[in-house]
This record gives structure tokens, sequence and C-alpha cells, in this order.
């Protein structure tokens, strides 16, 4: 068997086998269930569908998602190909870029490698199409999808493989790929002159719509029309409409295919250089949407431009939240906080509208924005034993117990968010003292204020103990460190977390409710001082679960071993 | 100062280390030498405290490691083979951070000392990221004889370094056992375990072969004598080979 094709169906035969292993385990049967049904409801149960296929499948679409296409295509040209068009894995580079095999094996290999994910892309349009109305069977539309798709595909990497040529070669690669260079600009010359006849009718459009209608229609009549002619011949039979009319339009978007692959492999291109570049550009790129997706936590932290001081004597379990707090202070993203405090700031815009207030408007976006970040801030800020478990061999060698390692770092994430929600709670505060329409009572507020502190500290003591719970207890269903893990199981395990996490949390918080309300039944005092009273001793209460949850937790970190996990 | 009684690790039904026994007493180098999968870094591990040992029992200092472990791990440094370090320290931050672990109260005489030492004084400001393979474990090495323990743990300290780094390892190796810390080092290097090592624990498919001195190794296998460490260690660790401690 040839070398490449071994490659790839070993590869292949030994992920599904691994996968299949995997499955047997029930965790990953469950998570692997759990994410299915996910998907299933999220892409297969939605109602409507055929309004939206309709939609997606009528002629203005097609307009569009051709013109779309061509712009895409055309910004590789004006602008630079995608480079990571061109990216294999390090382990392909190191090993097939040294082997004797021709730059046609290379490319070919990646052809062969892009089909799963064009396959994929195929499948997953057929299934949110397949009620598109009076229109395709599905295996019709799965092939025409499947042409499309790999046209595109091949003609990024032919633009990639194109223009490394020229970065290598200069003026004798521009001479070599001259015709591809030419028809490219032929087209954007005709799309160019389309848009420029038609301008008043889109510069005049009555609004967004009209504006949509009009662009389509320009690109339906010539120039425009005949320079997208090429690019409308590859979309034509996932947008046709009958079965005679798909018959017409396949062999045209099959010829184009056929072309396609001619271009591609006959480009004999110098592309190693940009090749190696693109696999480092690839893995820059996978690493930095990790990064986005684990919030809080960017693979590269910001240069240790300036520290923070640490005493040489005290409690050692003190330098770890330390180490913790120069983490969050190099790495964490403010951008993170950027949508809950616009969602804050709308909020408030919008309950204090009627009465026109600012300091009411204040008030009330900082009271959001520490409602949303004691919701969800034990996702914003991780850095705790969810990215120090990955460094267990290290934390276990170091001469501190294990209590008091987890205790110091869910103290390192449960501190700072405390502390902003308080200050949040501050400003609310004396924004409503300021207010000329103060929504509480003078008492019921200083209340609040006294009370707050207590609620947010033990609230996040909880919450972020329960987080740290789950990456002790089970590591394999948490995703530890900035890497992200992906796959239908992975979701699953989202999933199964995320409901863990609020049943846990409704359990913990069932005691302090009780001993709370129990309090102010008890108390036969004025409304404020109970609701302040009440809500110190439930956070009492939680406080004291937890710390018990922490020296749980601590026996149990005692006992997971580095190969464990 | 390290001594194992009986150790045996098991990860399910695969016995990774089974009953050995040892110890090394100040000023002592002990080679810890094996084939790939003999069970070194397991060994290393258990007696570091980052794994539990299934049965048996570990000393370090005098303390026991299940009983003590805070005040074993105290007077002890493990040195992987691979630096772990925290991306997010800078040199300096990291051995700041291993000063208060340990309680190192005179850490600013010995930093700047250490760091002159490793030749990271230049780098103190840098993040692990931005040092080479050669420096991060240099900084490993430094955060591992900060507090100065009296029990040193090395897992192929040399990887990585350059040929000035090995000379200079080398050279703390044996300073430090001459200043009374117990080592243990474990290596494939045979010439730098022949050159350092006052004794020998031969690991074979987690089982001991041979402990002791030279000397002590070739009186319970004479037939070994006159061969080379290398030769020693192939005829000890093939296939067939009956076990015998020292």
């Amino acid at each position: 068997m040839n070398a490449l094709l071994y490659l790839s169906w070993t590869s292949a035969r030994n992920r599904f086998v691994s996968a299949f292993r995997r499955v047997q385990s029930p965790r990953y049967a469950a998570a692997l269930l759990v994410g299915g049904v996910y998907i299933w409801s999220l892409l297969f149960r939605t109602p409507n569908r055929g309004a939206a296929a309709s939609f997606l499948l009528g002629r203005p679409s097609e307009a569009l998602i051709t013109l779309l296409m061509v712009l895409t295509l055309m910004g590789s040209w004006v602008f630079g190909a995608d480079v990571t068009a061109l990216a294999f894995t390090q382990a392909e580079v190191s090993m097939l870029f040294a082997a004797p095999l021709t730059r046609r094996q290379l490319v070919g290999l990646k052809l062969f490698r892009a089909q799963i994910a064009v396959l994929i892309n195929a499948l997953i349009w057929v299934f949110v199409l397949r009620r598109g109305g009076p229109y395709l069977p599905s295996p019709l539309r799965a092939l025409s999808l499947w042409i499309m798709f790999s046209t595109l595909n091949l003609h990024r990497l032919g633009a990639a493989l194109v223009q490394s040529a020229w970065r290598q070669h200069g003026g004798v690669g521009v001479r070599k790929n001259r015709w591809s260079i030419a028809i490219f600009g032929a087209i954007g010359v005709l799309i160019l002159s389309g848009l420029a006849i038609n301008r008043d009718r889109l510069i005049h459009a009555g609004g967004i719509g009209e504006f949509f209608v009009n662009l389509s229609n320009t690109l339906l009549e010539s120039p425009a029309a005949v320079g997208l002619w090429p690019f409308h011949l590859i979309v034509a039979p996932t947008f046709a409409k009958t079965i005679p009319g798909w018959e017409r339009a396949i062999l045209p978007a099959m010829l184009m295919l056929l072309i396609h692959t001619w271009w591609v492999l006959r480009t004999d291109a110098a592309f190693e250089d940009a090749a190696i570049e693109a696999s480092a550009e690839r893995a820059r790129r996978i690493e930095a949407i990790r990064s986005r997706r684990a919030w809080g936590m960017p693979s590269k932290p910001r240069k240790a431009s300036s520290s923070l001081r640490l005493g040489t004597v005290g409690p050692p379990a003190v330098a770890i939240v330390w180490k913790n707090m120069l983490c969050l202070r190099r790495t964490v993203q403010l951008r993170l906080f950027v949508g809950p405090l616009a969602m804050a700031l709308a909020f408030g815009a919008a309950v204090s509208s009627a009465g026109g207030d600012t300091a009411s408007f204040i008030a009330t976006s900082s009271v959001t924005f520490a409602g949303i970040l004691l919701i969800f801030g034990s996702r914003l800020v991780r850095n705790d034993l969810r990215h120090d478990m990955l460094h267990l061999p290290l934390l276990k060698a170091l001469p501190v117990s294990s209590g008091d390692i987890v205790l110091a770092e869910v103290a390192s994430s449960a501190l700072p968010m405390a502390f902003v929600q308080i200050v949040l709670v501050m400003i609310a505060y004396v924004a409503i003292v300021l207010s000329s329409h103060s929504p509480l009572d003078s008492r019921l507020r200083d209340a609040i204020l006294v009370a707050s502190p207590f609620a947010a500290l033990a609230l996040n003591g909880a919450l972020i103990t329960i987080q740290n719970g789950m990456a002790v207890l089970f590591p394999a269903w948490m995703r530890l460190g900035t890497g992200v893990s992906t796959g239908v199981e992975a979701l699953g395990q989202n999933v199964l977390a995320m409901v863990a996490h609020f049943a846990t949390l409704g359990l913990s918080l069932l005691p302090p409710m009780l001993v709370g309300w129990t309090v102010a039944l008890a108390l036969h005092q004025p409304r404020p001082t109970t609701i302040a009273v009440a809500t110190i001793v439930g956070a009492v209460v939680l406080a004291i679960e937890t710390f018990g949850a922490i020296r749980f937790l601590g026996r149990a970190l005692g006992r997971v071993e580095p190969l464990q996990s | 100062m390290i001594s194992a009684t009986e150790l045996t690790k098991l990860y399910g039904d695969f016995t990774a280390v089974r009953g050995v026994s040892f110890h090394a007493a100040p000023g002592e180098i002990l080679g810890l030498v094996g084939p790939n999968g003999a069970g070194k870094t397991t060994t290393l591990r258990c007696l570091a405290g980052i794994i539990s040992p299934t049965s048996g029992t570990i000393a370090v200092a005098g303390h026991d490691m299940r009983d003590d472990a805070i005040a074993a791990k105290r007077a002890l440094a493990f040195i992987p083979d691979e630096p772990h370090l925290f991306d997010y320290l800078s040199v300096e931050e990291h051995l700041r951070f291993i000063a208060r672990l340990y309680g190192v109260h005179d850490v600013e005489t010995r930093l700047p000392a250490m760091l002159d030492e490793l030749e990271l004084s230049e780098r103190r400001r840098s993040l692990p990221g931005e040092l080479s393979r050669g420096m991060r474990q240099k900084l490993a090495i430094a955060c591992g004889l900060l507090h100065d323990p009296s029990a040193l743990l090395l897992d192929e300290p040399l990887t990585g370094l350059d040929p000035a780094g090995i000379r200079r390892m080398r050279e703390t190796i044996v300073a430090r056992a001459e200043r009374g810390t117990a080592v243990i080092l474990s290596s494939h290097l045979l010439n730098l375990v022949e050159e350092l090592c006052t004794k020998l624990f031969v690991l074979r498919q987690g089982e001991c072969v041979a402990f002791g001195t030279m000397d002590e190794i070739i009186a319970t296998h004479p037939d070994l004598a006159g061969l080379s460490l290398e030769d020693v260690f192939l005829s000890l660790t093939s296939e067939g080979t009956e076990g015998a401690g020292a």
C-alpha cells in the first residue's frame, strides 16, 4: 500500500479504535449519549426548519452566497492566501518533508485529509436543509454540497500554493501562474464593473433589506453575472429546486471540480517553507482559539514586567495564593468581562429609562454585573486547581498539606471574584444614595450593604469549591488547563458537568437557607435587620459547609496520583 | 537519610516496583540505574511523595513519608527530568515561591548567589516560555537546591544542559554530597553514574537486581569482576539474570 494512504488509513483506524475503546467506559458512553442528544435537539429538532431552508435556498441567497464565495476567494489573492491551508502537523513536517516524496504527493495527502472536513460539513448541511420544502432528495444535496466544499477547499489550497511560489520565486513564480492571475483579475473587473454600473441603485436603497435585494439583482445581471458565472456553476447544484434542474447543474459543477483538481496538482510550487510557517501558524491559531474558549486563561502569559511582594515568613499556602494572583494578573483578559458588562449596562439602561436617572442606571448596572459575575464568575476566573491539576507532580512534592493546597487554590479564585462583586455593590449603594428615585429605603440598603460581603464571600467560595471538587474527584470530566477537548463526548461531558455543578450548588444552599429562614422567623426584628442577620447567618453556615468540603477534597487530593489525572 | 523498605507500587494489575529496599546515607550518592520501564521514575516519585507506595515505607531525614509527609518533603528536593515550571512565574518569582514554601528566611542572600551559580541572573525576570530547554532545566535545579535540602533526588538531571552546565551540575552534586546531602541520581549516562556515585541500585522490571558499592556488587556476582560498568549493567539487566542485593 502507498505509504501516505497507509498513514491516512492507520491514523483513521487507530483514532476510531481508541474512540471506540473510550466509549466502552461508562463515563464516556454517558457523555457521548448526552452530547448526541444535545446535538440532535439542537440541529434536528428545531421547529420551522422548512421556512429557514426555503430562505437559505432562495435565489437571492444563491446570488449572495456566490458573491461571498468570490469575495472570500478573491481576498486570498488580493490580501494573501490563508497560509494555514498548507499546514501539516509537526510530525508530518518532520517525517514527510524529509522523506523521498514529491510535492505532488504531499499535496495529494493534503487534499485527501481535507475530505474528512468536507464530508462532515456536507453531512451537517444536508441535515440542516433536509426539510427545505419540495427541493432535492438528501443524497443529491449531499453530492452537491460535497462538490461545492471540495472545490472551495481546492481553490484555497491552490491560492496558497501559487502565493507560496510567488514568495519563493518572485517573478518566475508570477509568470508560471500567469493564467490563474489573469482569470481572477478578469473576474474582479467584471464584478466591480457591475457594481459600478448599479451604484446608484445600491447607494439609494431605502434600507438594508432593499440594499440586499438590489445587490442580488446586480449580481444576477451582466457584467457581474458573467464574472460570477464560474462560481455560480459550483453552487448551482446545491440551490437546484428540481431534479431535472440539478441534473443540468451537476455536470458543470463536476467539471469545475476537475479543473480545480488539475490546477492544484499541476501547481508544482515549492511550498515547504510556507508549509512549515503555516504549520506553526495553525498551531498558534488553535492555541489562540483554545485560549479564548478557556476563559481567563490565555496560553501565553504577558511579560513579567512587575511583581507582587511575597514575604519570606508565614504560612506556606499563602505562596500558592500569591502564585495564582500573579497568574490572574498576567493572564486574565479584560475583554472577557466586556460581554457581561455590556449586558449589565443594557439592562441598567432598560430599567432606568423610565426615570432617566444616571445614578439609578449606574446602580442597576452595577448590581446586574455583580449578579452575572456571581453566576458565571467561576467560569471566568480559573486560576485554581482547574489549572494547577496539570502541575500535580509539582504540587504533590511541595511541603504543604493537601487540605491547605485546596484551600489556597479555592481562595485564589473566590477572593478576587468576591472582591469585585463587593466593590460593585458598594458602587450601587453610593449611586442609590445619590439617586433621586431610590427604590429602597435607607435602612434596607444599609442592611444589604452590610450583608453583601458575607454573602459574596460565602457564595463565591462555595461555587469555586464545587468546580475545584469536580477537578479533583472527576478530573477526566473537567476541562483542565487551557486545553479544550472536542467531540460529541466532550460536549456531553460539559453538559453533565454543568448539571452536576448546579445540582450540587442547589443541595449545598439548602442548609444555609433553612437556617437563615429559621433565624429570620425567630428574630421578630424590623425587616432590614432581619434580612441582614439572616443573610449573614446563612453565609456563615455556607462557609462552614464549604470549609468541610475543602477538607474532604484535601484528603481526596492526597489520594490522587499524577497518572490517574 | 533516605531509606525505602519493601517498597511496592502497583498500577492496577501491573507491578511497577516490587518489594525493593535501599538507603542512601548522608554524603552518599546512590546511582539508580535500570533499563527503560524498570521502575526508576516510579521509585523516585514514591520517594518524593508524589505518589503513594502500595506497600512498604519511606523515610527521609528520619521522617516517615506516610505519617509525616510535610516534614519529609521539607527535607528533600526532587528534580525531574522534564522541568515542571509555572508558566506565569518569572525565574526570580519561582525562587521566591519556593523560598516561602520551604521557609528559606535568608532568601535575599541566597537568591542572587543561586542565580549566579546557575547563570540565570540576566534572565531573572523572564518567564519559562522565554527560556531555552537548558535554562528551564537550570531553573528547576535552582528551585531544588535553594532550600539546601538534606536529601536530593535527581532524575536525568543533565538533560538539556550545555557542556559547561553539565560540568557545573556534576560539581554541584559532588559538593552537595560532601556537605552531607544524601543524593539519589537516576540516569542512563553510565559514565556519569560511574564518576559520581558511591553506591549503585540496579532495577529490572521493578525488582532490585543489585545494591551496594561496585565492590559489594562484584562480591555477590564474581562473574562480573573486571567488567566495565556498562557491561555490568547489561549483564545485570539482561533477561534471565538472577537478582541479588549486596
